[in-house]
Formats: structure tokens, sequence, C-alpha cells
């Protein structure tokens, strides 16, 4: 019973971490989508594509930077396209903020406007930390949640299975 | 199961992120995924798995190959719904989408609720499909048994094109370097206006202008300035010339499962990519379009495969011809032996044997329709659907009217088939085969006489006329190139046709003079009328040339071959066919398996 608690305590902890994010707009109800998609045949569905989805928009990330360093960087063409990636993707696992935020990069690129394009890239760099950290704690508790009561996602089955104690 | 569960998706996107959201959900709308993060291994996947797949979901923005391209490509080649999706749901991106044949166009993030629907495509598609066989004949993949009927609209309408058909032969150069490279080579970007419809007049504007151009040379622009039709873009262009390549490609795959013909369409030399089934597709057609009679079909087989066949040397075409013209022995006379030696390069023995033989009926067929004309003249595919057609109606007239004196013979096989062949006779209007529109039928014939140096004798012992086989000459030309340049050289259409094949005739004239029996050949055929000599085809202008000679004659009935009444016909029976490609070699083994 004390474990169930502490599970409690976690999943709390959980949704209040998520209801920050989505306060802030930094995620919205497309991660919610995620979580839904999340079953028996895919027990990790959400950490596996967060995972997937960090490890790509980190080499995006990376990419653009190294076309804007570029001195003789002309290829905004190239530019439009990772754009269109992180956003895509972004927007699939509900990280609002960071496609708000290429959308706006793409629109700097799109007109050639390349200190507009550098300050966008910082600030996806910000967001991308952001995200990162926060959606890292998030799993954290959330990998502590299903060891501490069995419970896992989704959150509304919380109470249904009792928690296992060895 | 019921309907929508169980569809068979590919998702194609390069960021593996979506990739996966994407396969969970369609996975949870219980459809079998499969992804894939190229586009290029996705493309080579819908084709090496053709008919696994039931609608496409695409991403836009792929690094390897543009998304749209891959959509148009699909579209083309697997006729199969293709659902885009992007981040970027900017308007004249989504436009293009819908530009190049998208049937929907989904903004990440996607959700599964639009995937839920994603079936709806795959059966409006399959509708419109539909719809679209009845009006212009498309193509379509999927449905392999509808094709038949397809291939004939398509082939009658192009067929219709009596001029466009004309120019084509004179234009068209080698057909072989045909289509792969522009389909790749074309603008990604090049954008597809919503749907024109393709009508008949449409589609042989198009053809005419393809053919003035070289088929290899024809790029949507030119053809566009050519067909110089109002609203018409050079995208509707470009995609209907695609599809018109694939279509002739698709067709060449038809054949090889058919058994038959090489391509008229490519010169005989070439790879059996391009030995497309033009040819062989004619006869299907015909034969779904029902202006061959199933059974003209089946007793032509029928009579290749009941005869006994004489004893060729095998080696020797020359000999087999020649014998054929001299001997009123029986000797040469199987069809099928004399036909399918020539191909296999089997010993004579092969002739002999049934299975064989049977193999040789199928070969008359390619041989009907495979002949394609290598020079410059090369007449188009379409064109030689029509020529097939009179050809193959011919020939099997001929074959049928043989039968009875056969079986006089000896060979009680053959017998059957004799009443199939009175019916089919009638069953041929000369309309259907549009012999008398189309010159080019009989150019295809004469291609046919080139290229294969087909030699058709008559079965029955006593005639030996060759009217096919003008091209072999008796002095031992067995090249098929000679044969060729008779019949090439304008390798226009009719009027043209004469002074080619006179060569041609000549050696053919010579082959009948040679054989005592072609006068009387002539004689026997009751129906048979001098003014043969009218028709407008190869045939004819061989006629022409050879007028004085009975056989001769009979070849230009031949060439009418519909319209003439099958006792008109003497007795061809025999098919030889000189002709060393391993393509065909390759075909005719196919069939042998088929």
């Amino acid at each position: 019973m004390l474990l169930g608690l502490g599970a409690n305590q976690l999943l709390a902890d959980m949704n209040r971490l998520l209801s920050l994010l989505f306060h802030q707009g930094v995620l919205d109800e497309q991660f919610l989508e995620l979580q839904q998609l999340q079953d028996d045949s895919s027990p990790n569905f959400v950490y596996d594509v967060v995972n997937i989805y960090f490890n790509e928009s980190e080499k995006l990330l990376s990419n653009l930077r190294g076309l804007l360093v570029d001195k003789e960087f002309s290829d905004y063409k190239k530019m439009g396209k990772h754009l269109n990636q992180l956003m895509g993707s972004s927007s699939s696992i509900g990280a609002k903020r960071i496609s708000n935020i290429c959308l706006a990069f793409r629109a700097a690129s799109d007109q050639n406007n390349r200190p507009a394009c550098l300050r966008a890239l910082e600030m996806l760099e910000n967001e991308y930390c952001y995200l990162n950290n926060k959606l890292h704690e998030f799993f954290q508790i959330e990998q502590q949640r299903v060891l501490a009561g069995g419970v896992r996602y989704p959150i509304q089955q919380q109470q249904q299975q009792p928690p296992q104690q060895q | 199961m019921e309907f929508p569960v169980g569809l068979r998706v590919l998702v194609v996107d390069d960021d593996v992120t979506c990739l996966k959201i994407m396969e969970q959900m369609l996975r949870r709308c219980l459809y079998r995924v499969t992804t894939c993060s190229q586009a290029t291994v996705a493309l080579s996947l819908l084709r090496e798995k053709r008919g696994c797949f039931d609608v496409v979901l695409s991403d836009v923005h792929m690094p390897d190959m543009d998304g749209f391209k891959l959509l148009e490509l699909v579209g083309l080649e697997m006729d199969l719904p293709v659902i885009m999706m992007s981040a970027d749901g900017r308007t004249n991106l989504v436009m293009r989408g819908i530009r190049h044949g998208a049937c929907d166009y989904l903004i990440k993030p996607v959700r599964e609720e639009e995937l839920k629907n994603i079936w709806q495509h795959v059966v409006r598609k399959k509708k419109n499909e539909n719809k679209e066989h009845e009006h212009s004949g498309s193509l379509d993949d999927n449905d392999r048994h509808k094709r038949g009927s397809d291939d004939a609209e398509y082939a009658s309408s192009v067929n219709e094109g009596a001029e466009g058909l004309l120019k084509i032969q004179k234009k068209r150069r080698d057909a072989k370097e045909e289509d792969d490279g522009e389909l790749e080579n074309d603008d990604p970007s090049t954008a597809k206006k919503p749907r024109v419809v393709w009508s008949v007049e449409l589609h042989q504007q198009f053809v005419s202008a393809v053919n003035q151009l070289g088929i290899d040379k024809a790029v949507p622009k030119r053809i566009l300035e050519l067909m110089n039709v109002p609203g018409l873009t050079r995208e509707n262009v470009a995609s209907h010339l695609q599809k018109f390549r694939l279509y002739l490609k698709r067709l060449s795959g038809v054949a090889q499962q058919q058994g038959g013909m090489p391509n008229t369409y490519c010169g005989p030399l070439e790879q059996n990519g391009n030995h497309s089934s033009l040819g062989r597709f004619d006869i299907q057609a015909l034969a779904a379009s029902g202006q061959i009679p199933p059974q003209t079909l089946a007793a032509l087989h029928a009579e290749l495969l009941g005869r006994p066949t004489g004893t060729l040397s095998p080696a020797m075409d020359q000999r087999l011809l020649q014998a054929t013209l001299k001997g009123p022995a029986g000797i040469s006379v199987d069809h099928g032996v004399a036909f399918s030696q020539p191909l296999i390069r089997c010993p004579s023995n092969i002739s002999k044997q049934f299975p064989q033989t049977t193999i040789a009926a199928e070969d008359v067929n390619m041989a009907l329709g495979g002949w394609p004309s290598n020079g410059p003249g090369t007449v188009g595919p379409i064109n030689t659907l029509g020529g097939l057609g009179a050809q193959s109606g011919s020939i099997l007239m001929g074959m049928l009217q043989q039968q009875p004196k056969q079986t006089i013979q000896s060979e009680p096989s053959r017998s059957i088939n004799v009443q199939p062949s009175c019916l089919v006779v009638p069953a041929q209007p000369s309309s259907s085969f549009q012999a008398g529109k189309n010159p080019a039928s009989l150019n295809q014939n004469c291609s046919f006489g080139r290229n294969s140096a087909i030699n058709y004798s008559l079965l029955s012992p006593q005639s030996n006329n060759i009217s096919f086989g003008t091209g072999q000459v008796p002095d031992g030309n067995l090249k098929s190139s000679t044969v060729l340049n008779g019949y090439s050289g304008p390798g226009s259409i009719s009027p043209s046709m004469s002074s080619c094949s006179i060569n041609a005739d000549n050696s053919a004239t010579r082959q009948l003079q040679n054989s005592p029996f072609a006068s009387s050949a002539a004689g026997q055929s009751p129906g048979f009328s001098p003014n043969v000599s009218d028709t407008q085809g190869s045939y004819s202008t061989n006629s022409g040339q050879v007028l004085d000679q009975g056989p001769l004659r009979n070849l230009g009935f031949v060439g009418k071959g519909s319209s003439i009444p099958s006792s008109v016909y003497p007795h061809y029976t025999k098919f030889f066919i000189k002709r060393s490609d391993e393509c065909f070699l390759r075909i005719v083994l196919a069939e042998r398996n088929f």
C-alpha cells in the first residue's frame, strides 16, 4: 500500500509536470495522442518515439547550425527541408513550441533572412534543451512509478491495478 | 475481417519519428503497415511487390526523392492511391500534391482519426478506375482480369487514328531507347493538372505527336506544341506521356505472361524488356474485344498442335522454304514445325514432338504480332496492333481452310478445327480489324515479314504459297535484314510500301514461281478474287508486283484479311520463322512453361 501511494504520488508529479509543459505551450494535445497510442503491443512507445525524436532533431539542429555558420551559406532551400522535417516530427510528438519556432524559422529562411534564421536557431536549440530536460524528467518519474506500482500508461487506468508487491 | 481491416499500407517518410508514430497509428487502425524511410527503397518495394499494397502514405520532403516524384511514379506504375503528408501545409504545396495526383494531403501532425479514414481512397480509386476504363481505358495494374478488355479498348481507339499511325511509322525511329530514361529525367516539379479526359481523339493526337517526334525524343513540351490543343498543359502531356510509356511497358509484361509475341514496338534485336508485347497485346485485345472470336484463336492453336509434323531439316531455313515451295510433297508441311524450328533452333525432330508443337502454335501468334520493324519506319505499337489483328485473322483463316484439306491427308486431329474456322471467318469483319483503315496493319505484316523472315507456306502439300514468307529469298537470303530492307525502308504505310515491298516480293515471287503449286493453290481457293491486288497494305504492294502469280494474290488477300471470306484463302500453314534473337527464344521458352 505504501508503494501504491508512492506510485500515485509519482503519477501526480507526472501530471503536474505535463500540465506545466502544456501551460507553457511547450507541448500540446498531440503528446496526449502519443500517449494514447501506447498499448500492450508497444509498452514503451512514447519513450521510444521521443527518444528517436531527440536523436533526429539533434542531428537536424546541428545540420542547421552547420548551414548557417557557413559564411558562404546560401542554401535556404536545404534549410527549409530540414526545417520541414523538424517541424513535422516536432508537431507529431506535440512539441508545440519547437514547431512554432520552426515556423518562424522557415519564414525567415524563405526571406533569406540570415540573422533571423540564426536567432530562430538559437531559440530552437534552447527549446530543444528545455524539452529534452523536461521529458527526460517526465520519463524518469514514470519509470519510478512503474517500478513502484507496476502501473503504467494509460494514465486513466491508474487505479485499476493493485500494486504488486514482492 | 471487415473491409478496412487489413488494408495494406505503405508509409514512406524519411523522418523516423513520424514513421514510427504513423506505424503505430495505422496498426491501431488494424491496417497492415509497412514502413520505409527512403523513397527509392519504397519505390523498388512497390515495384517488386506489385499488388501487395493498397495505399501509399508518403512524406513530401525526402532527401533521396521528392515525394511528388514518388507520388507520380506510383500513380503511374502502380496506380495506387497515394496520400501525401507534410508539416508544410502551404497552399502551393498542397496544390502541387493534388496536381501530381495525390488523393489526399495530410498535414502533420497526422491524427489517428484521419488515418482511420484512408481506406476510402482505396475504394474511391477503384471506383474511378472503373469509370475511366469505360471511357479511356486507363491502365490498371491491380486488376489484371480487367486488363484484357481495357487493352482492347485502348488498342482499338488507337487504331482508329490511321493518320496518326502513318505519321508514327514515318517518324518513329528506333524504339530501342524507349522509356526509362525519360521517366527519370522528368522534372520532379512537373505537375499534372487535375485530370484531363484523354478522349480517343485526344489520345490519337498525342500518339501522332509522339510519333512525329519519335518516341525517344518526345518531350512533353514539343508534344504539346504539336498537339496544339487549347487548355492542355505541359503537365497533362507529361503525365500522359509517362502513362503511355508505362503502358507500353506493361503490355510487354502482359505479353510475357501470355506468351507471346515480341513487341512490334521494339526492334527484333532488342532486349526482352522492350520486347513488348504489343503484338501479343493485339491479339489479346482483339480477342477481348471480340474481334477475333475465341474460337479462332482456339482453332489456330488446335491446328498447330494437332498437326503432324513434317520433317524438315532444322538448320536450314532456306531449305525449309524451298522444300515447301518445291515439294508438292507433304514433307514440309507443319506450320508448327517450321515455325518452331527456327525459333528454337532445335533439331528438326522438334516439330514432331507435340509439346513443342504447342509452342509453335503460340509462336504463331507471336510471329504475327511480334514483328517489329527495325527500320526508321518502325510502326507504332498501336499500329501494330491493327496489323496483327489483321494478320492473325488472315492466318487463322488460312489455317482453318487448310485444315479440311489436310484432314484429307491423314491427320485426324486437325479435323476438329475445321468448324471453328468457318465460324471464325465470318466473325471477322474487315472493320474490326480495321485493315482497310489502317494501312498500318498491312505494314505490320510487312514488318512482320521482314524481321521474321517468316514463311507461311501452305500446309497442304499441294499448295505452296509463301504469302508471308515473301521476305525470304530462295537465293538463300535468309537474313531477315534483306527482307527488312524491302519492307522497312519507308516504313510508312501502304503506298510507300510498294516500293519497298518490291524487293521482298521479288524474292517471294521467285519462290512462287519455283513452286508449281502456287498457281494451283490460287486456283484451289474458290473464293479467290483476282482483285486482290488492290489491297493497301504491304501485302497489296506485294500483290501488285506479284499480281501475275496466283500465290501472291493470295497474299494480298491475306493482307485484307478480314474482308475476304475464308474460302478465299489458300492454305497457309507453314510458318517459317528464322530468328535468332534470344529474346524471342526466351519468349518461346516462357511460352512453353505457360
